[in-house]
């Protein structure tokens, strides 16, 4: 039962993969959720600014480069590009700490 | 005068040093606490560098730690029509 031998997947089925090649239903409405959520506070930092007479640099070249949630295609939402995958794709949740890093755009011709 | 309300929402554990840096320099120490701060392009670019892990609104009001702590606290469920205490007080 306990020790180095006892019997678990991944050691009966050698390679076991713990997470899944696509993300759930639930997880691509969060990833949403949290999309337009970085949306809702680009939108609040320039309107507060705009209300003053002011502009942020950062806030302008995100406006320019950056789509919103509701501009991305569910392809760049739930996938990134990735040189070394199958077709170029793999999920957005292989990227480290994907629940707290923005990745919407991709590479030039991808 | 507005104010950024600004709420650490998600932990900066792992994250980049720069990050943590503007974390650090906004006074975000810890998750949920909620710090104000003037609405300029300083700030904003700051707050643009972590916009992932916070909650943010603008304000007119800027409010201490022990103003937001006594919002939060529950009616005591009593109200005190007169005292006896200032009664006496004012008698003697």
């Amino acid at each position: 039962m306990f020790g180095a031998f006892r019997p678990t997947s991944a050691l009966f089925g050698g390679l076991l993969w713990k997470r899944p090649w696509r993300i759930s239903r639930p997880q691509k409405y969060r990833q949403r959720q949290r999309l337009q959520r970085i949306d809702r506070i680009v939108d609040t930092i320039e309107s507060a600014l705009a209300k003053r007479g002011m502009t942020s640099q950062a806030v302008e070249v995100w406006k320019a480069e950056m789509p919103t949630e509701s501009e991305m295609p569910p392809r760049d939402k739930y996938t990134i590009f990735d040189k070394k995958h199958k077709g170029y794709r793999k999920g957005i949740h292989k990227l480290p700490k994907w629940t707290r890093v923005s990745q919407r755009i991709n590479p030039i011709g991808f | 005068m507005p104010f950024f309300k600004v709420t650490l929402i998600r932990s900066g554990i792992g994250l980049t040093h720069k990050k943590l840096g503007v974390l650090k320099a906004l006074g975000l120490r810890k998750r949920m606490r909620t710090v104000f701060h003037d609405v300029n392009p300083a700030i904003a670019g700051q707050l643009m560098k972590v916009k992932e892990l916070i909650a943010l609104s603008t304000t007119d009001k800027k409010l201490s730690r022990r103003q937001m702590h006594e919002k939060r606290q529950p009616p005591p469920g009593f109200v005190v029509e007169k005292s006896r205490l200032v009664e006496g007080e004012g008698k003697s």
